[in-house]
């Protein structure tokens, strides 16, 4: 019963997809986008049913589905961490179908709306698949197919400069991911002889080899630091139902990769280090530079480095604590990380979908250019607010319970019997600490600059609320923040983890409690008449939009403070009209903003392998003789080297 | 566990802090007009401020949102409830119901988060100002307020504050570790309530303001909740410093006498600490803002020493 859920969702999404794509061009388009986008939603309930029973009882389930040779299969099997997953996908799958109903209207081109949807539901359903895949191999084939259905999906907009540059980052960085895990794989298949994801089992060095490989590969999609650059260029190309999908979903796919195998292999705790490492780097310059980002949907892309840096400490701790015999202290610590990822597929989804009815609201992506929307667009401003506490960690809201259970296992690293890797634990929760703070500031920022106080711009001032479907679609997420966040440690339980994470009802119910006894009590006590009136401007009238605070002066004092790490430059030349300097006559002053990764690492990879290409260039002239010639001399090479083994 | 003696801990706390936490904003104002050659203010100043905002009228700029009616009301509630989580005088039977205190850290910012929206409300630059370099500092102190209580944690073996405030009455002696993390709380309460060198809380000149300048668009009831939570804030900060360092006095007896006692025994404890604080707001001067990481870097260095005492030890 439970098992035909499974495929049932698969082919309901398959035919979304068909309907969707054949539909094109013809005069039922929209009514064949809908129906998919429906079909979607419900693939997704099922989806979300099967995997809520395997979770809840921790049951397994395993299907041999084709098979090529008997190496070559697809297999798939779903245990509880699988379901898990699935379970994530499917409920932002949800949302954002019935964000999409009203959303994929937007789209200016009439051809492309159906290609968005169909698109999006291969892309569902591909990403369903690689966390299913039970062998290597098919594992590889669909996380091929998500790239390539996520990268057409980047390209949307294929005619913008912008979107070209995120479409060739994001090509070749997720294919440089796809490639380390071929090479992981590979070298697994040459130790063990098989595609058997279970089957690994070796001495320290091979394992330790095929981690490097794999974790590069996963980071690289993750978006991890250094290989983060494709995120902040892709999320603002596409359209915004895809990013939350992208930063929401398919992120999490190469958690999930990265906890699979790290469940098969022995571990080894220099890998917790790197893990941590990594990840504590990624949270903290991902909210560094969201802080001065004034993109909304790029801003957002950094917060999904900075999360993902949560999620991978939560994953290094992990690694950390089991390999030195804390398995409960380890399990806290990635059942936090764990959880992260639940919630920040949430709130980030959300946070996308919402800020997607903004960008459509008011036609532009700068929040400079925003203000005063909570007016004009309440209800996406409230659910915008939600998003906003949740990913800033704020109590009673689900992303703080994430953050606590991972800062009560830093907490307890005091049980370590390694003195230096005590220390180091302290280093990275200090970092750790500032990277949440910081959070909290950014969004203080995205929130206040956007939605409060006065409009900006002409845009903002006329924007309007959204689409109900849009609403409905956020505001599902926006309930599931609430809801987890609130009810943690009965879910906890409910899932047979005994967890010492705050009771948050009892926590929430006094919250409201008091809330509402302040309420009444200030009508009671405190004088109740009210003026409305113009903001205090020192005496100045008519006070505007241009004397508020803008997002680049909120965030200066942090870009001040962290002006090491941004790197920026501020030069001035100033000329005067008389030797000693007292009268101005003309200057110039500049600030360069250094993009550290990209001058430094990223053009100087990507300029040696032009060079080699021009130089393999040169050899191949077109002419038929010459490559003739050059196959010949392969094969006398061949034939020299199996002679010589042999 | 006995739920009706953890209710009664529960309202006398909440109570106390609701009820005392004003006088220690007078007093501390107080020592510093003594420190100037001046008289300063009654005691009881701080209770006739907020008397006289709650009678007076509300206003509100046209521009603002419900996040400036909502402001104050978050802002106090989510102090009431972390007064739940420093006990002053009573200290309950253990429970884990409340005492988290990475909870009790991010209730407080919570009320800051809000504190920074309804800033940036009104559209004005002094609250946009306010906002911003609040923001700034309070991502600055965090990772020194983690760290210090990460050594109070490593100390007590516990996350909850009340047991580590029981850790604490257990030592009979001075503990050194809490002499160390005394000092870095100290600059954290600095920090926090808002004092010189960081801030200053008596002017609203805009170079040095940064709280002021935040709740400068609220008024009448509004501007009275945020007084009464910035000082519920200051007395629960000290109450941890307090209860740490100096331990003793805290009663787990539940009985008027003894009660009356640990009530005494606190708010001489809280006086000398006030006074203090008071001293220390008139030796130093108001620093630049950009200045401000020195300082922060001292209370880190602290705490790093404790950590490294206390990992080594």
């Amino acid at each position: 019963m439970i098992e035909t859920l499974f495929s049932l969702s698969l082919i309901v999404l398959l035919i979304a997809a068909t309907i969707s794509l054949l539909g094109t061009k013809t005069s039922y388009s929209k009514i064949a986008r809908r129906i998919s986008l429906v079909l979607a939603t419900t693939a997704s309930i099922f989806m979300l049913a099967f995997a809520a029973e395997i979770l809840l009882t921790d049951g397994n389930y395993s299907v041999l589905a084709y098979q090529i040779t008997p190496t070559f299969q697809f297999s798939f099997m779903v245990d509880r961490l699988a379901a898990f997953f699935l379970s994530i996908i499917s409920i932002v799958s949800v949302a954002v179908s019935i964000y999409s109903i009203p959303y994929v209207e937007h789209e200016e081109h009439e051809d492309r709306k159906n290609l968005i949807v169909g698109l999006m539901c291969f892309f569902i359903l591909s990403m369903l698949l690689v966390i299913a895949s039970f062998s290597m191999f098919s594992f590889l084939f669909f996380w091929e197919i998500m790239a390539l259905s996520s990268f057409l999906l980047v390209m949307t907009d294929f005619e913008k400069k912008e979107t070209q540059k995120a479409g060739i980052f994001y090509f070749v960085m997720t294919h440089l991911s796809t490639l380390f895990l071929f090479f992981a794989f590979l070298f697994i298949y040459l130790q063990t002889g098989t595609f058997d994801i279970a089957a690994i089992r070796a001495d320290p060095l091979v394992t330790s080899i095929a981690f490097g490989f794999l974790f590069l590969g996963f980071g690289i999609k993750a978006g991890i630091i250094p290989f983060h650059k494709w995120l902040p260029y892709a999320h603002p190309a596409s359209p915004s139902n895809i990013s939350a999908l992208m930063s929401g979903v398919m992120i999490k796919v190469a958690i999930y990769g990265l906890v699979r195998f790290l469940f098969l292999l022995p571990l080894q705790t220099w890998w917790g280090i790197l893990i941590l490492a990594m990840g504590t780097l990624s949270a903290v310059l991902g909210v560094i530079y969201a802080i001065k980002e004034h993109d909304i949907k790029r801003l957002l892309a950094y917060h999904s480095i900075e999360n993902i840096g949560i999620i991978l400490i939560g994953v290094g701790l992990y690694v950390i604590f089991t390999v030195e015999g804390f398995q409960s202290i380890g399990m806290l610590a990635l059942l936090g990380g764990l959880f992260h990822t639940l919630n920040h597929a949430i709130f980030k989804s959300l946070l996308f979908m919402t800020s997607g009815s903004i960008v459509n609201a008011t036609g532009t992506r700068n929040i400079e250019e925003m203000g005063g929307l909570i007016k004009r667009m309440p209800k996406t401003a409230m659910l915008f607010l939600i998003g906003a506490v949740s990913i800033s960690a704020l109590p009673p809201f689900n992303g703080f319970i994430s953050e606590l259970m991972i800062f009560q296992t830093f907490f307890q690293s005091s049980v370590l019997s390694n003195s230096f890797l005590e220390l180091l634990l302290l280093l990275a929760l200090a970092v750790f600490a500032l990277t949440s703070a910081l959070a909290a500031a950014c969004f203080v920022k995205a929130f206040g600059v956007t939605f409060l106080a006065l409009p900006r711009s002409h845009e903002a001032k006329a924007a309007k609320e959204s689409p109900k479907l849009m609403i409905i679609g956020s505001a599902i997420l926006a309930g599931l923040c609430v809801v987890l966040g609130i009810f943690s440690s009965q879910i906890f339980g409910l899932l047979g983890f005994s967890i010492a994470v705050p009771n948050m009802l009892f926590i929430g119910v006094i919250l409201a409690g008091f809330y509402g006894l302040i309420f009444l009590a200030m009508r009671e006590i405190a004088n109740r008449n009210e003026r409305v009136t113009e903001t205090w401007g020192c005496g100045y009238p008519m006070q505007n939009s241009k004397m508020e605070y803008t997002a680049s002066g909120f965030s200066e004092p942090i870009v001040t403070i962290l002006k090491g790490i941004f790197r920026t430059q501020k030069t001035s030349e100033r000329s005067f009209h008389d030797d000693k300097k007292s009268v101005f006559k003309e200057g110039k002053a500049e600030i360069h903003l250094l993009k550290f990764f990209e001058e430094r690492l990223y053009l100087p990879v990507a300029n040696a392998v032009k060079k080699i290409a021009e130089k393999v260039n040169s050899m191949q002239r077109g002419d038929v003789d010459l490559h003739v010639a050059y196959g010949f001399v392969m094969i006398v090479i061949l034939l020299l080297i199996i002679w010589w083994f042999a | 566990m006995n739920i009706a003696l953890l209710l009664a801990y529960g309202i006398i706390n909440t109570l106390f802090v609701l009820l005392v936490s004003p006088l220690f904003i007078s007093l501390i104002k107080k020592v510093k007009a003594y420190a100037q050659g001046r008289r300063g203010p009654s005691l009881l100043q701080t209770y006739r401020n907020l008397a006289k905002l709650l009678k007076k009228e509300t206003v509100y700029s046209q521009n603002s949102s419900w996040i400036m009616r909502a402001t104050p009301i978050i802002n106090l509630a989510a102090l009431l409830v972390a007064s739940l989580f420093v006990p002053l005088i009573y200290l309950p039977e253990p429970t884990d119901l409340v005492g988290n205190i990475i909870l009790f850290l991010y209730l407080l910012a919570l009320a800051k988060f809000f504190m920074a929206l309804a800033g940036l409300d009104a559209g004005s630059s002094f609250g946009g100002m306010g906002s911003s370099r609040e923001m700034a500092i309070s991502a600055l102190i965090e990772p020194i307020i983690m760290l210090v209580f990460a050594s109070l944690a490593f100390a007590y073996k516990t996350v909850s504050i009340p047991d580590m405030f029981r850790g604490a009455l257990a030592n009979n002696v001075f503990d050194p570790v809490a002499v160390l993390v005394a000092v870095s709380l100290f600059i954290v309460i600095v920090v926090e309530s808002s004092r010189v060198p960081v801030d200053n809380p008596e002017t609203h000149l805009e170079l040095t303001m940064i709280h002021e300048a935040m709740i400068l668009e609220q008024s009448g009831k509004n501007l009275a909740m945020m007084e009464l939570s910035s000082a519920m804030k200051q007395l629960l900060l000290m109450g941890v410093l307090l209860n740490i360092l100096v331990p003793w006095g805290l009663t787990t007896d539940f009985s008027p006498v003894s009660l009356a006692v640990a009530l005494a025994v606190f708010l001489l404890k809280a006086v000398i600490l006030a006074v203090v604080i008071g001293l220390f707001e008139s030796c130093a001067a108001k620093s630049r803002f950009f200045r401000l990481p020195g300082l922060f870097a001292i209370a880190l260095f602290l705490a790093v020493v404790t950590l490294i005492i206390e990992v080594f030890a």
